[in-house]
Formats: structure tokens, C-alpha cells, sequence
């Protein structure tokens, strides 16, 4: 691909990201005139009070939420399945999520027997559990990295560490009352929705992080494709980049999970979606592609979930694989093969 | 899910689900047979033939038109041969497993609550009598609903267990039922008219042959409504907008315009924003929708488990920007608890309609009943 039509390629991108993200913003249950969604985005006064509320305290953070969301899980599933060679890799190979979901488990669920005080049942202590959580799990996989040569053995751990955690939830689960399960299960729904200001400030500081760290990592990942021991004659040191990737990994799933659920197949689809419509390898590249992309899919699946014009909602999770998973079967049938 | 649905309903005490289709037929069986009167609950009917009774229970689940027939007899009597039946119990009843704290007042009001030997989970239980005898061991925990400890239930050797279930096809009651233990449906839950819920005190009076006392037990309770709802027909012109429930995430679950909780609404005399539509259950509406629709609302009712405000505005700053939370216009029925931990008003609420209807009577129209004070729902702290 030439440079001029890549440039094109995110000239258009990003039109869209803007297009999709002002769309976000100005669909949803309550019909709101496009003029008015306007005006009270850039502070203007409008007619209905409720409905500039509406748009500056609901959606906007929602809409920037969807964007943190859909492209931080996407760059961390382009990192893993690099990381990995593995096209099935995803954010939440690692254990991430596992470990995230756990530590929730354990707040609401398990809360009666820790004898845990209001502070962890507040929304703050649910995500600082997930952050905990995730984070633990994290430090695991890192030591089991340092001890692994094979980066395949990395990624059983993580699945193991899955399996572990998910029965324990499970136990969890198993002996709560009804309440609980239910806070937890909604929980696991996930929700661009219900995050304040200063919720939002914090998972993008953790973006920020994570994305600096991913864009460190681009030169070995380009690398790591030809294979590990090349990558090692290419000079890259291999167990240090491999910390910054699972690092970058950790900062941003684990943080998207903490603030708004389990979201899953973002992060495994939206790579292949990307190389299946522009087929190139260079991360210098694909990462910026993903990272638009899984803005937009999530910006998407964000107004699908709102069901615009009926007063009814989606759970954003069912909505990422129902509308997402079909897309890609159809990309792949389409074209026969997979671009890895 | 099947552990969520129950407390879906739970949190508003809101049946969901269609209309009767048939009456069970009764006279059809028997012309001898002394008919029970039934006046506003759809799901049970029974008559008594003297030597025994049949008691017809329509649709306890959801989406399901089957009709259970239970055989009662009295000992030292033949049961009849030519009867079909899903189970066969023995009355009066000596010994009771019943599943639902609902369940628990109506023993008590029967002055039986002295037979009740086993409940899944005893800390849902608030009412002092019975929790004196939980102290006293006299009452068994069978661990929880969906997965009632066989073992110690068939060791009570009670003469029936009431199960509550929201589908059919329970593997718990039906292994039970294969062990010997009869099981009787009911459906409380599932009635949709206010009185409906209460009329089942006459479910259990058939059991105990007290279907005197049910009926006159039941009767006070209807003329206390019935006065109560008459204060509102005769000197209430002007009426609060109403809003209820509360978000999980951002999504809303309130009491559909046919549930029982607008009945109570409607009956004392608030104007309840969500009356007209047509859900028997809740509804589950996006934030938007209803902040837009509800933000001016006077009065907001059960916002779902909150006792405070800090908790609310702890959960989501979206609830300060509403009138009725900046007026202090707030009433929960959640802080008004048992010993145990045990929500009174899921316990008590359904057969005590009419100190539901005067707890709003009072929130709406203070003035109408000056000297009550509530049961149930208080103002948030």
C-alpha cells in the first residue's frame, strides 16, 4: 500500500469516527432535534433543560466512554494476538477479565463473608476489586513470563488462571442470595452508561498509560511476527518488550473492565476486521487503524444498544457479539482466507 | 437467571403474567360439593364434599395454563376413587413447609404458625412471632429456594410443602413430590389485583378447615381498603405525579401501568407517570427516557434497595437532578427491616394491601390521614 493511500484510508477513518461519535450522540430514547444536541455540546442555551442534561451528562460521557472502550480493547487484542502469533488471542487471554471478575465476585457476593464494609460495595470499591483483580492475575502472568521461554506456555497460564478464577466465581455464586448474584450478573452485562466525570478521568489517564506503553512496543511487535528468535537477531529484547506489551495489555483491559464490565469480542474481532480490510502487517500502522476501528464498532454497537426511539434498552455485551460476530464471518467467508 | 428472576419480582412485589384463560371448573365434578367463596383472586378455588376437599390451583408459574388439582382428606376417611389428582394431603394440617415469607403471615393469622416446621432460608423471616420459634429451634432452615435441602426436608415428614416456583418443571419440588412429600403450589405472587394477593389467606384456611376465620380475616382487611380507597373518590381533586424503582447501571426497572404497585398507586390517589402502559411486570427503561419523562415528578416511591440519599447520589449523580429527590420527596420500603435482615414488606405487604394503600394515602395526601403512621414506607434519610 502506497503512503498516499494509507493516508487517504485514515483521512476517511477519522471523518467517520466524528460522523459516528456526533450519530452516538444524538440518538437515543428520547428524541432530541439535532440543532438542539448541538447547541447544548457546545454549551449554548437550549429550550428543554431535561433534554440538554440529557445530552452533556448522559450521552457525551457515554459516547467518549464507548471510544476508550472500543479502542482500548482493540489495540490490546492486536498487542496479544501478536504477542501470541495467535489470531485467537484476545485482552482477555491473559486472565484479565477472570481476575476482574473475581475480585467483583468477591465484593458482592462474598461480602458477608469477609465481613467487607460499605466502602467496597459502593461503585468505587466494584472497580477497585476489578482493578485489584486484574491486577494480581497480571503480576502472576508477568512472573510466569520471567520463568517461561515459551511464549505459548504464557498463554495456558493465562487460560488456566481463567479456569481457576471462573470457579471460583462459580462457588461464589452458588452459595449467594439472589441480590447479590443479580448485582453481580448486571455487573457482568457491562455498561458504557453510568460512569461520572471523575470515573471517566481516571480510565482515560489509564488509556493514556496503556496507549503510550502499546506505541513503544510497535517496533518489536513488527518484529515478533517474523518469529522470536529473529526478533532476537534483529537485537530486540525479547523478555523486556514482552513485559511492556502484557503491561500495556493490563493497564487497558483491566481498567475497561473495571469501569464498565466484562465487554467482550471487541478486542479478538476487531484486528482481523482491520486486516481483512486493509492487509498490512506493520504495526506502525494497524495499531492506529485498530485503534479508529474499535472506536467506531463500539460507537456503533453503543447506538444499536440504545434501540433509538423505544424506550428499551440492550445489554451492551450481547450487542458487541450479536452484531459483531456475524461481520466477521461474513468478512472471512468473503474472503476465503484469514489475513494473519 | 433462574436465580434472578425471583428477585426481580421481588423488588416490586409485581406479578407478570397474562390473564386467567379458564376459571377451574368446579361444579363440574360434584353438584354436592360447598363452593369456597372467591371474590378477587384468580389462581385457587375449592370446594368441600365433606369427606373431602378439592382444591384447584390455576397457573402458579408464569406462562403456564396447567391446573394443579389437589385431593385433601381427612383421616379416617375413604378418598373417593374416581378423582384425578396431582397430589393427596392430609387435613387439617399438622405439620407445613412453606417456601415464601409471604406465606408466613397467613399462618399466623390463622393462629396455626405453631405447625410450620422447615423454611429455606430463615433470615428472610421478620415477623417476632415466628422469629421467637426459629429462636426456640423449632423451625428447620432448609438452605435456600432453588436448592432446598432434601435430607433434612423428608427427615420433618411434613404433611405438605407450599412451593413457589417461577416455571414449571422445579426439579426441587418434583423431587420432593417423588419422595413422598406432597407439594401444593402456590401462586400468591402471580395474582395481580391488590386484594387478589390477600385473598389467598382462604388458600391456607382450606387446609387447616378454617376457612371461617380466613374468610373473616380476609373481610376486615377489604372493608379497611375499601374505607381507606373511599377517602380518595370522595375529597382528592388534585393528584402528585408519581415516579418509582430506581437504575441498575443505567438502566431503569420500574412497576408496569397494570402492576400492582400502580393499582396501589392509582387507589390512593397519585397519578403515577407510567399508568398507561400495559405491562403486568416491570419495565426496564433506558436513564434517558425516564429522566425525561419524570424529572419533574412531585413524588418517587421504592427506589429499588436505597434507605439514603447519600447512598443514591453515591450510586448515581444523575438521581440528584431530579425534583422530587432535591424536594426530599422520597419514600422507601426497604429500611423498615426484621431482626434477621428480612424486608418486611416482601413478607407482609401482599396480604396486608390495606396498610399498603394507607402508607401512600399518607404520602400523597397527608392531611387525609393525620394520625396514621406508616407501616412500611418511609421517608428517606
Amino acid at each position: 500500500m502506497s503512503a498516499k493511500k494509507i493516508r487517504i484510508y485514515f483521512g476517511i477513518s477519522l471523518l467517520f469516527l466524528l460522523c459516528f461519535f456526533l450519530l452516538n450522540i444524538s440518538l437515543g430514547s428520547v428524541q432530541i432535534p439535532f440543532s438542539q444536541t448541538l447547541k447544548s455540546l457546545f454549551g449554548q442555551l437550549t429550550e428543554n433543560q431535561a433534554h440538554a442534561y440529557i445530552i452533556k451528562h448522559y450521552r457525551l460521557p457515554k459516547a467518549i466512554t464507548s471510544i476508550l472502550v472500543g479502542s482500548g480493547l482493540a489495540v490490546s487484542g492486536l498487542l496479544m494476538q501478536t504477542l501470541f502469533r495467535n489470531p485467537l488471542a484476545g485482552p482477555y487471554v491473559l486472565g484479565l477479565s477472570s481476575g476482574a471478575s473475581l475480585g467483583v465476585a468477591l465484593v458482592i457476593m462474598g461480602g458477608s463473608l469477609f465481613g467487607i464494609t460499605a466502602f467496597f460495595l459502593s461503585s468505587w470499591g466494584v472497580i477497585f476489586a476489578a482493578s485489584i483483580g486484574s491486577f494480581l492475575v497480571m503480576l502472576a502472568v508477568i512472573a510466569a513470563s520471567f520463568r517461561m521461554k515459551n511464549t505459548m506456555a504464557i498463554l495456558i497460564i493465562g487460560i488456566m488462571f481463567a479456569a481457576l478464577t471462573g470457579a471460583i466465581v462459580n462457588v461464589l455464586s452458588y452459595f449467594s442470595p439472589s441480590e447479590q448474584l443479580q448485582r453481580y450478573v448486571f455487573w457482568s452485562f457491562g455498561s458504557l452508561g453510568n460512569l461520572s466525570t471523575q470515573e471517566l478521568s481516571i480510565l482515560g489517564l489509564f488509556w493514556l498509560l496503556g496507549m503510550i506503553l502499546a506505541v513503544f512496543s510497535l517496533k518489536t511487535l513488527n518484529a515478533l511476527l517474523l518469529g522470536e528468535n529473529y526478533a532476537q537477531s534483529m537485537g530486540a529484547s525479547i523478555k523486556t518488550n514482552r513485559l511492556l506489551v502484557i503491561v500495556a495489555t493490563s493497564l487497558l483491559a483491566g481498567s475497561i473492565t473495571a469501569f464498565a464490565g466484562p465487554i467482550a469480542f471487541v478486542g479478538l474481532a476487531v484486528p482481523h476486521l482491520v486486516r481483512l480490510v486493509i492487509p498490512v502487517s506493520n504495526h506502525l500502522i494497524l495499531m492506529p487503524a485498530v485503534l479508529i476501528a474499535g472506536a467506531i464498532l463500539m460507537l456503533i454497537c453503543d447506538v444499536i444498544a440504545q434501540l433509538p426511539g423505544s424506550e428499551l434498552t440492550l445489554p451492551i455485551n450481547a450487542v458487541t457479539s450479536i452484531f459483531g460476530a456475524p461481520i466477521v464471518i461474513w468478512l472471512l467467508m468473503r474472503k476465503k482466507k484469514l489475513v494473519f | 437467571m433462574q436465580k434472578i428472576l425471583p428477585f426481580l419480582l421481588l423488588i416490586f412485589l409485581i406479578s407478570c403474567k397474562e390473564e386467567n384463560k379458564s376459571k377451574p371448573p368446579n361444579s363440574a365434578s360434584s353438584p354436592k360439593g360447598d363452593t369456597l367463596q372467591v371474590e378477587f383472586a384468580k389462581g385457587f378455588s375449592a370446594v368441600d364434599y365433606g369427606t373431602h376437599k378439592i382444591l384447584k390451583v390455576s397457573n402458579p408459574f408464569p406462562e403456564s395454563d396447567k391446573t394443579y388439582t389437589y385431593l385433601l382428606t381427612r383421616s379416617g376417611e375413604k378418598p373417593p376413587k374416581d378423582i384425578d389428582y396431582d397430589e393427596r394431603v392430609n387435613i387439617p394440617i399438622e405439620k407445613i413447609v412453606v417456601t415464601s415469607t409471604t406465606h408466613i403471615p397467613s399462618l399466623e393469622s390463622l393462629e396455626v404458625e405453631n405447625t410450620l416446621v422447615g423454611f429455606p432460608d430463615l433470615d428472610y423471616i421478620s415477623s417476632p412471632k415466628t422469629r421467637q420459634r426459629i429462636e426456640e429451634d423449632k423451625i428447620a432452615d432448609l438452605d435456600q429456594n432453588e436448592n432446598i435441602n432434601l435430607e433434612v426436608l423428608l427427615s420433618l415428614q411434613p404433611d405438605a410443602v407450599i412451593g413457589f416456583s417461577m416455571k414449571e418443571n422445579n426439579k426441587v419440588y418434583s423431587n420432593i413430590s417423588n419422595a413422598g412429600t406432597p407439594v401444593i403450589f402456590n401462586g400468591d405472587w402471580n395474582e395481580e389485583n391488590p386484594m387478589g394477593k390477600a385473598e389467598w389467606i382462604k388458600f391456607f384456611g382450606v387446609m387447616y378447615d378454617k376457612e371461617a376465620e380466613a374468610e373473616k380475616h380476609f373481610e376486615t382487611i377489604k372493608e379497611n381498603y375499601e374505607s381507606a380507597k373511599a377517602l380518595i373518590s370522595q375529597e382528592v381533586e388534585e393528584k402528585p405525579t408519581v415516579l418509582s424503582g430506581a437504575m441498575y447501571q443505567d438502566v431503569w426497572y420500574l412497576p408496569g401501568g397494570k402492576s400492582w404497585m400502580a393499582q396501589f398507586i392509582a387507589d390512593a390517589g397519585g397519578n403515577y407517570l407510567y399508568k398507561n402502559t400495559d405491562e403486568t411486570g416491570s419495565l426496564s427503561l433506558s436513564f434517558e427516557s425516564v429522566f425525561d419523562k419524570a424529572r419533574d415528578a412531585e413524588i418517587w416511591i421504592a427506589p429499588s434497595g436505597f434507605t439514603s440519599f447519600e447512598q443514591m447520589k453515591e450510586d448515581s449523580k444523575h438521581y440528584t437532578e431530579f425534583e422530587a429527590f432535591k424536594n426530599k420527596q422520597l419514600y422507601g420500603y426497604t429500611a423498615t427491616k426484621g431482626e434477621t435482615g428480612g424486608v418486611l414488606y416482601f413478607e407482609l405487604a401482599p396480604n396486608r394491601p390495606d396498610l399498603v394503600l394507607k402508607d401512600l394515602i399518607k404520602i400523597f395526601h397527608p392531611e387525609l390521614l393525620a394520625d396514621y403512621e406508616n407501616t412500611f414506607f418511609k421517608a428517606l434519610e
